[in-house]
């Protein structure tokens, strides 16, 4: 997840712009349960995102969010029994332990709730991040007087991911030249993990030092920034915040109803 | 310390925490405005530390016990109040390009310290303009600067530093992984910066590219400088390179690596187009180029961790594009620039070992493990953690890692990066070895006078093309070895006469 240049609608909101839109989904997505409504709500942000060209970008997000489904729907499972039982997870006709943990309609609802919820936000997220350049954002955080070090700690989780992405792969693809061959079972699978895991912390840790007196020598403590792009919101902001507008009032609205 | 010292040094010792024994032993050191020094000195001498104490990095952000003081445009520099402050009068290029490279465009890299000067929007514009197009970075503008090659990276955190307009420069390698024309470009840069006021200090190994500019050389050994003065009293050139001899042969050997019309794309970018080559058993091939040229791309084919978008890629007769990279790894063995993204064992012999146990599990390993380890001159150090290993034993141990699962073919990417002539040395001995054995090796190098050296055969590629270009052991008029295209005989170890 980071910044791709590209020209759409997004990439030409003002930063501040987008930074509302995130705040804004946040907090529709933890303002309900209904899954109706919080499917509406992805439904939304996929939408503006496809109008923008961007909808490819966010889908990539797909296979991760359904993991964090399948795992949700797992533990809810295994944690929460209320409403009608729809099934089990052992089935009955096992002998012994048939008809173990069962699948209640409720955990399942809640499961599919908290799904659509992180759905909500991350796809919200990723196009803020991929729509505004870090510097962008680091202005907009300084004119609303967040500290300096939480800004400064927000654009080097940003840096941080495709870095960790880059390194992993290089260290991955250093092992699989030495026939590196993860390990098959829950056991081996670990012990696979080590060859890549030890450089990448190790090597990290080393770029973390050097990363962090970059950002200094480079005046990020300064507190004397100037950006260089005119960042003035334009008509397209005003129209953005008005749809945004509808949209909160909307939901309000129907969450009322 | 004269009015024109910017930068002084005196009396400053520094160990590091956890050490026992001093990285820098009572460094004087004074810097002239306007004036160039270059440091050099074998591998972990203390340049870097060197570097990190100039910008006085170590009076700030670092433990450990420093001793004596250090002033930066005549004050004191505990008295600035931080990095930040320093900052402003000093910028540094340490030797990670990839780590200093924070944000999601060149540009963007290169403008941010600009937005935090306090000025104006067309003076902001005015330099980024000319840094970037002193730094031959223009093109990049828009690119990603974790996607770049290691010499564009190095360009860019070179371009970020300059733009901030500091009158002091420290550079630790700054032109490690640049090719010769990127090099030069930086050189009169830096000329043209210190007739203007600027005053670098430059750690640097590639003697030939940068010592020309310096007013002034330090060779710094063991923590202490050992000498000083004008660059040609202090330079000692190491001994002329002897060339590993050719295997002996007999007739025309078939390719052991053979290519046609390779072409790879990614993302919408060329890497490389229509690439035919041939690699004859035995041979030390040497792949040079610019920056971003392909080279490392082209060799990554060898071993399958990139299959070709077209075109066909044969090593030791097995089709590199569907063969597995674990059933490859038996047959070619990468060695990447940076052996530390692959140590992670305990001890060397374990590292080692690694290799040898994913190619052959539950077979004997010590036999192979010592093997390897003897050849690169590691044996003694078989129990020692590697990554406590000195930059130059963990190169060699990289190497002892691939060569103990006894590949036919050994690539190497820029196996001299960061190391000193002797260590570099070093290394090119064990692959002359290794060639004696039976080996055939190619390696990734942009160290034109190392290539020059040791290679049968230099490979030049340009925007992911071979271009004609080479030259064979007795200097011959190249026949010419890039016979890299369809319908010219094949540089074999035939059309060479052995030594």
């Amino acid at each position: 997840m980071q910044y791709v240049t590209r020209e759409s609608a997004f990439h030409r909101l003002h930063p501040f712009t987008k930074l509302i839109f995130a705040v804004v989904v946040v907090a529709l997505a933890v303002l309900t349960s209904d899954t109706v409504m919080l499917a509406a709500l992805v439904g939304a942000v996929l939408a503006a995102a496809a109008i923008a060209g961007l909808a490819r970008d966010l889908l990539r997000q797909v296979p991760l969010l359904l993991m964090l489904a399948a795992s949700l729907l797992i533990l809810t499972v295994l944690t929460i029994q209320s409403g009608e039982t729809l099934g089990y997870l052992v089935p009955s006709a096992v002998p012994v332990i048939g008809g173990a943990f069962p699948v209640t309609a409720g955990a399942v609802d809640l499961a599919l709730a908290m799904s659509l919820r992180f759905a909500a936000m991350i796809f919200a997220f990723q196009v803020l991040v991929i729509s505004t350049q870090p510097r962008d954002l680091v202005h907009v955080m300084d004119r609303l007087r967040m500290p300096v070090d939480y800004t400064l700690m927000f654009l080097i989780a940003l840096r941080f991911i495709p870095s960790l992405q880059l390194e992993g792969k290089r260290i991955h693809e250093a092992q699989l030249a030495r026939a590196y061959n993860p390990g098959r079972g829950p056991a081996g699978k670990v012990r696979g993990l080590f060859p890549i895991l030890i450089p990448l912390v190790a090597n990290s840790l080393g770029k973390a030092t050097i990363l962090g007196l970059t950002i200094d020598l480079r005046g990020y403590r300064s507190g004397m920034r100037t950006p260089m792009r005119d960042l003035s919101p334009g008509r397209a902001d005003i129209a953005g915040i008005c749809c945004m507008g509808l949209l909160v009032a909307g939901y309000l609205a129907l969450l009322l109803v | 310390m004269t009015p024109e010292t910017v930068l002084s040094l005196a009396d400053v010792s520094y160990t590091y925490p956890g050490s026992e024994s001093p990285a820098l032993s009572r460094i004087n050191l004074d810097i002239r405005r306007g004036e160039i020094v270059f440091v050099t000195g074998p591998t972990g001498a203390g340049k870097t530390t060197l570097c990190l104490a100039a910008s006085g990095i170590l009076h700030h952000d670092y433990g450990g016990i420093l001793e004596g003081s250090m002033t930066i445009l005549g004050k004191d520099v505990r008295d600035y109040p931080g990095m930040a402050g320093i900052g402003r009068n000093v910028g540094v290029v340490f030797d990670d390009a990839e780590a200093q490279l924070i944000f999601s465009t060149v540009e963007e890299e290169v403008a941010s310290g600009l937005e935090n000067l306090g000025l104006s929007r067309e003076e902001m514009h005015r330099r980024l303009r000319h840094v970037m197009e002193a730094t031959g970075i223009v093109d990049l503008a828009d690119r990603a600067p974790h996607t770049l090659s290691g010499g564009q990276k190095q360009r860019v955190a070179i371009a970020a530093t300059l733009a901030l307009g500091t009158g002091i420069l420290i550079l630790d390698e700054p032109t490690a992984e640049l090719d010769a024309e990127a090099t030069g470009a930086i050189s009169a840069l830096l000329r043209r910066l210190s007739e203007e006021g600027t005053a670098v200090l430059i750690v640097e190994q590639k003697l030939d590219d940068l010592a020309g500019i310096a007013d002034r050389m330090i060779l710094i050994e063991g923590g202490v400088v050992t000498r000083e003065g004008i660059p040609g009293e202090v330079l000692q050139r190491p001994e002329g390179a002897v060339r590993p001899p050719a295997p002996q042969r007999e007739g025309a050997a078939a390719p052991i690596i053979s290519i046609r019309g390779l072409t790879h794309r990614y993302d919408g970018v060329t890497a490389l187009e229509g690439v035919d080559l041939d690699v004859a058993p035995g041979e030390i091939v040497a792949i040079v180029g610019e920056n971003g040229s392909g080279k490392t791309t082209l060799v990554k084919h060898f071993n399958g961790l990139l299959r070709p978008t077209a075109g066909s890629v044969f090593v030791d007769g097995l089709d590199a594009a569907t063969t597995r990279v674990s059933d490859l790894a038996r047959h070619v063995g990468l060695v990447f620039q940076n052996p530390d993204t692959m140590l992670f064992a305990e001890t060397v012999e374990e590292e080692v070992a690694f290799g040898l146990l994913n190619i052959n599990p539950g077979g004997p390993q010590a036999t192979g493990v010592d093997a390897a380890l003897r050849e690169v001159g590691l044996l003694h150090r078989k129990a020692a953690y590697p990554r406590s290993l000195s930059r130059g034993e963990r190169q060699r141990l990289a190497i002892a890692c691939v060569i103990a699962m006894r590949p036919k073919v050994i690539v190497l990417d820029e196996p001299t990066t960061g190391l000193d002539a002797r260590e570099s040395a070093e290394i090119m001995a064990i692959l002359g070895r290794l060639r004696r054995d039976g080996h055939t090796i190619v390696m990734v190098s942009h160290d034109m006078r190392l290539v020059e050296n040791y290679a049968d055969r230099i490979i030049r590629m340009e925007q992911g093309r071979i271009v004609p270009d080479g030259r064979t052991l007795e200097e011959e008029p190249c026949p010419r070895l890039c016979s890299t295209s369809p319908g010219r005989a094949p540089f074999t170890a035939s059309t060479r006469s052995p030594n």
